[in-house]
């Protein structure tokens, strides 16, 4: 027989294979640059965050040294909270003590750059030690605002020579400032901490995950193991997918015209706030509830119901258990997505200035995305430093909440 | 009354309730022929149990919204009380005050005519208060007398409880309804409101948007036409966003799904995740403080003079950027559910991997992925922080991305942080945008939804 | 070594009519297989198959489930190497071209070795463009009138043209089982290879639909090198006319397909056909 040839040994044929094949490895090319731009756009972001953001775990502080014998101030031995000592202390005059000994080591011009609070740091340091007022002390104050973004070489450029100065005679150098985890706002960026708004943020979550929890698992727990084939049910399924994928912004006008009518007192309390995001977070529950409930295989019910049990027994003592660990991954990745959300709570007021942390869930609060956003409309240098470093301890508590549900998902991951 | 206090006490009755029905379970155990009794002892206890509990609840809820007024009429009606203004928020502010230092709240008192209400109002929160105690004592016990009646070791405890769970099952599902319902509620009748003042042809098809909240008198209709919103909204979310997202994520899911190496696709699918997971108001700080001033650098020194720090470009761009890792996602998934078998058919028959994706992967997986696409703009249209803190609030019915220009939520979010009235029409108008967008997502997600179903079903 | 029982069994019988009416001798080994292994990571899942595949012949593979032949079909034209685990040893050579080698490229490869799968798998486009899918991707059609040609062309071979004429633009999911295989065949034929492949065409099809199958291979093998895949002995005896016995990746034993029905040479093979395992 005679060799038969075919079009796909023809030279046409090879010449154009060279072309398919140089599309190929265009095609190819363009989808790994589509990755890389994605993963560089991620650690651009990131570091232009960490970078600005360290900074913002520091401030510019000036050195004060007190000779304290000198002054004749004194603390009474008994039990005093730290406003009453300032007060006293600020009596006696301590206030111009700071003053007099700042213009002693620094000269006036040094002198007046340091902040206006910062006599209240010696006054509470004074307060933790009263000893120290029997010797010489030296202290590491916040500078005015002014001085801070000068000595960061920008902000008013006749104030620049004085910093470099007071930076090389050992008077001002940048500090890691512990108070920033520990304050709350202020008007000064020399003076905010993310304290107030992380202790806001918390209530809120609190409770979110008391409301959104619950009622997302039975809800779940309904519409996967009981709930009869019909169009309520329907209904129900539906309002829930949408839910889920309603713009964030509709449940703060919800919150506003319901919650803030029925408690009109509480705008910006943690609870009204929780509650808004309770209804967000709900269907992100249901959702992958009723996914793990699904992946809970049939013979384990039936087994179940085979030795006797009530369907109620069932779900609670067979199926719930089991779909645990699938419900909480769900329920961490919403609450994430909640820690993180701020339009909602734009609407409901929880934009205050609230200078004190709140101590209950019907305080004036704030929370953590929403103090970056306030802090990101000031237009002083410090507080964009400042807004970075909020950043950063979101994102930490994001990641490891992300991190967490990313865990448990491969560890109870289970194929049955 | 502090909500601590009837808390303790249903939670005190209750658990009094269990074990007590508990321990009478048991006795009915030991007691009956062969240890067997109708229901377990634990269910006796969970029915004595809630019997206390939720009747005593309903009855906190229902005392608490009615005892603040009895304590008010009770002021109001004693002596002291003459010596009040009649209107006005002078009155209301004495009452307040008196009642904050009953209360003993030190907050600042302005008016001295308070101190004197404080008394009235200190006798009638006490015995409000006793008042409430007594009828919870009472209907706590009315509650456990009910139920040890019927406790009996023949009664089906079992059932009963479960109904009840059943029934709280069922009240927890119908939250997803209300809470549509009450979104539906508030947007209608808010948007019906607005409408009162403003024609809804004026405002879905005016090209003027400049609402005055501060404004007062005559509505003027001609400033509240939110075309040039719509159309902003658009080219941010559903254009400039979409241009970025949909190749940046189809191309990444294809080359992670169709080529890369396992271990590359371990690290950026989980990276890709990170991404998903920043919060929108990190994102709109990037765009403000970094993308925003360097797109109208680049634009001026190219020589487009008009271009704005506030572009729609800045905001479209990390929108778009936002949800790659969401489009990616969709697309993963799309390209997933398409069965083994059309990949290996079309490879069997010497066609090229990026042949095979283009012309049997990508078409086949096709409704997946219109319908993430479709999820992929409703969640940009809807996005608030990154347009808030980087587009404009200045309405700019334009086709230029280096201009500024307004969204939806932007307007939303301006009218109603502002100091505007509740019943200001411009306060009304944010409604009716939420109405519109919600109606706008609404449609997309369902049919998206929908959409994507049918698709799966396909492959089943 | 065991006799086989001189009574002819009615799958004996099947094989050598089947035989005897074609030329008994091969013209040409069109794909020559030597010592060749597959593993799946550590796991060998093919162990030293010696074979050779002849022009204008139906070689039927045979043997238990698990065996192998599905594995080593797919070697014939590299679909192994989707597998990311996978790996071949030893030589396979198309018209004695070492298919492995760096100078084979996949693509012609799976142009000239075409392949038809055990469930159909008809792309979700029109049945117009399910043929015409080969021919547009390899270029092999100047104009629409050429491929339209093709189309038509491959469809009258595949025995399907007659059922889908009026309605080229349907979808090609919305036809009948059978239907969908035999256009996955007119598929694989339009590209004109020279080795079909086939992964148990017919398991999935009732006995009218696998008989129109049949019917149609016996038509190819003018034209082409056919490799079977079969549970059906039957069907191997019908179709074929050479037949190899796989059993736990190991080629056991390969020849005339009438040999091996009548008269198989080893204790297994024997074991196989009269159904004492499999
Ligand atoms: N992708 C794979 N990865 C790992 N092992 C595989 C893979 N595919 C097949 N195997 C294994 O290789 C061996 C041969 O499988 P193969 O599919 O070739 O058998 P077969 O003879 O075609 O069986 P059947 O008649 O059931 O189709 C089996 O043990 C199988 O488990
Ligand atoms: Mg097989």
């Amino acid at each position: 027989m005679s060799e038969r040839v075919t079009p796909t040994r023809t030279a046409a044929f090879e010449a154009r294979l060279k072309k398919r094949y140089a599309a190929e490895r265009r095609f190819k090319a363009i989808g790994l640059s589509a990755i890389v731009f994605s993963v560089a756009v991620l650690l651009f972001l990131l570091a232009t965050m960490t970078i600005n953001g360290i900074g913002g775990f520091q401030r510019a502080e000036l050195r004060l040294d007190v000779d304290f014998p000198q002054m004749g101030l004194s603390l009474p031995p008994e039990e005093l909270t730290v406003i009453e000592a300032q007060q006293r202390l600020s009596g006696q005059g301590l206030r111009e003590v700071v003053q007099f000994s700042a213009e002693q080591t620094m000269g006036a011009e040094g002198a007046a750059q340091l902040n206006g609070e910062a006599w209240r740091l010696v006054a509470e340091q004074i307060h933790a030690n009263p000893g120290i007022l029997q010797r010489e002390a030296s202290f590491w104050l916040p500078t005015t605002e002014d001085l801070a973004s000068a000595y960061a070489g920008d902000g008013q450029l006749e104030l620049q020579p004085l910093a470099q100065d007071l930076a090389e005679r050992g008077f001002l150098e940048d500090n890691f400032d512990v108070g920033f985890l520990t304050r709350a706002d202020a008007t000064d960026p020399q003076l905010v901490g993310i304290w107030g708004a992380l202790k806001g943020s918390m209530l809120t979550m609190i409770v979110t995950l008391l409301l959104a929890f619950p009622i997302g698992v039975l809800a779940a727990l309904y519409l996967e193991e009981y709930a009869p084939k019909n169009r309520w049910t329907d209904f129900i399924e539906v309002s829930i997918n949408n839910l889920a994928a309603v713009p964030s912004i509709i449940f703060g006008l919800l919150g506003m015209a319901v919650f803030l009518t029925i408690f009109p007192s509480m705008r910006s309390a943690p609870l009204i706030g929780g509650m808004t995001l309770a209804l967000m977070t709900m269907p992100v529950i249901v959702i992958s509830g009723r996914n793990a409930i699904k992946a809970v295989p049939p013979s384990i019910r039936d087994g179940a119901l085979a030795v006797g049990a009530s369907p109620v027994q069932v779900v609670f003592h067979h199926v719930l258990p089991l779909a645990l660990p699938g419900i909480l991954t769900g329920t961490i990745i919403g609450m994430a997505r909640a820690l993180g959300e701020t339009a909602p709570l734009l609407l409901i007021g929880m934009r205050a200035f609230v200078a004190t942390p709140p101590s209950s869930f019907t305080d004036n609060a704030t929370v953590l995305p929403m103090q970056i956003f306030l802090w990101s409309d000031e237009i002083d240098r410090g507080f964009v430093e400042r807004t970075s470093a909020a950043i950063i301890v979101l994102l930490i508590f994001l990641l490891l909440m992300n991190g967490l549900a990313i865990y448990l998902r491969n560890r109870f991951e289970k194929k049955w | 009354m502090s909500p601590v206090l009837p808390l303790l006490l249903a939670i005190g009755l209750g658990l009094a309730g269990w074990l007590v029905a508990r321990a009478r379970a048991w006795t009915f155990k030991r007691a009956a022929p062969h240890g067997r009794i109708a229901a377990l002892p634990s269910y006796h206890a969970w029915y004595a149990a809630l019997w206390i509990v939720v009747p005593l609840v309903i009855w906190f809820l229902v005392w608490n919204g009615i005892q603040g007024q009895l304590v008010l009429n009770y002021v109001l009606a004693s002596p002291e009380a003459q010596a009040l203004p009649e209107f006005g928020l002078r009155r209301d502010a004495m009452l307040i005050e008196a009642r904050n230092i009953a209360n003993g709240i030190d907050a600042q008192v302005m008016n001295d005519g308070a101190y004197a209400l404080a008394e009235p109002f200190r006798q009638a929160q006490s015995r409000y208060g006793l008042i409430g105690l007594a009828v919870s004592v009472i209907i706590g016990g009315a509650g456990a007398a009910w139920a040890f009646l019927r406790l009996t070791p023949d009664f089906a405890a079992r059932t009963k409880v479960e109904r009840l769970v059943l029934g709280a099952l069922l009240l927890a599902s119908l939250v997803a309804i209300l809470t549509t319902f009450g979104i539906l509620v508030t947007l209608v009748y808010e948007t019906i409101l607005f409408f009162g003042k403003v024609s809804p042809i004026d405002f879905l098809f005016g090209l003027q948007w400049n609402p005055d909240p501060m404004s007062s008198g005559a509505v003027d209709g001609d400033r509240y036409g939110a075309i040039p919103l719509f159309w902003g909204t658009l080219f941010i979310g559903a254009i400039i966003a979409m241009i970025v997202a949909i190749p940046l994520g189809m191309m990444s899911a294809i080359y992670l799904t169709q080529y890369a190496h396992p271990k590359l696709r371990a690290w950026v699918k989980p990276a890709l995740e990170v991404l998903a997971g920043v919060p929108t108001v990190v994102y709109g700080y990037f765009a403000a403080l970094t993308i925003a001033p360097f797109i109208r650098d680049l634009a001026v020194s190219m020589g487009a003079s008009n271009a704005s720090s506030e572009s729609a470009l800045a905001a479209g761009l990390v929108m778009g950027v936002m949800i790659i890792p969401f489009v990616s996602s969709m697309a993963d998934d799309s390209i997933a559910a398409v069965p083994q078998a059309m990949r290996d058919g079309s490879l069997a028959m010497g066609a090229t991997t990026n042949e095979t994706i283009r012309r049997v992967l990508v078409p086949a997986a096709l409704p997946g992925i219109v319908g993430g696409v479709m999820l992929a703009i409703s969640r940009a249209i809807g996005e608030t922080m990154i347009v808030v803190m980087a587009a404009s609030t200045a309405a700019n019915l334009s086709a230029n991305p280096l201009e500024s220009m307004t969204t939806v939520t932007v307007q939303i979010v301006a009218l109603l942080t502002g100091e505007g009235s509740f019943d200001h029409p411009a306060t009304l108008a944010a409604f009716a945008l939420g109405f519109v967008l919600f109606m706008v997502t609404l449609a997309l997600n369902f049919i998206a939804l929908r959409v994507v179903k049918r698709f799966r079903e396909a492959y089943e | 070594m065991v006799m086989h029982d001189t009574a002819q069994s009615p799958l004996a019988e099947q094989a050598q009519s089947n035989e005897a009416a074609e030329n008994v001798e091969p013209t040409a080994v069109k794909m020559r297989a030597r010592d060749v292994s597959v593993f799946y990571g550590d796991k060998q899942a093919i162990n030293g198959v010696d074979i050779d595949v002849y022009q204008e012949f139906v070689t039927a593979f045979i043997g238990p489930s698990g065996c192998g032949k599905s594995t080593f079909l797919r070697a014939l034209n590299r679909m192994n190497d989707t597998i990311p685990s996978a790996k071949v040893t030893g030589t396979i050579e198309l018209d004695g071209e070492d298919i492995y080698s760096s100078g084979m490229d996949v693509v012609q490869l799976r142009a000239r070795v075409g392949m038809v799968f055990q469930k159909p798998n008809p792309f979700p486009k029109s049945i117009y463009e399910n043929i015409a899918y080969g021919p547009k991707i390899h270029g092999l059609a100047e104009g629409k009138g050429e491929l339209d040609a093709i189309v038509e062309k491959s469809l009258r071979r595949a025995g399907l043209w007659d059922e889908v004429k009026d309605r080229l633009q349907d979808s090609g999911t919305a036809l009948s089982g059978g239907q969908q295989q035999r256009l996955c065949i007119a598929r694989a034929i339009a590209v004109d290879p020279e080795v079909i492949l086939m992964d148990e065409p017919c398991s999935a099809l009732d006995p009218i639909a696998t008989a129109k199958i049949e019917e149609l291979i016996d038509d190819l093998r003018g034209n082409y090198a056919i490799v079977i895949v079969t549970h059906s002995m039957q069907q191997a005896a019908r179709v074929s006319q050479r037949t190899a016995f796989f059993h736990l990746g190991n080629l056991v034993e390969y020849g005339h397909t009438s040999d091996i029905f009548t008269n198989p040479t080893q204790q297994r093979t024997q074991d196989y056909i009269t159904g004492r395992y499999g």
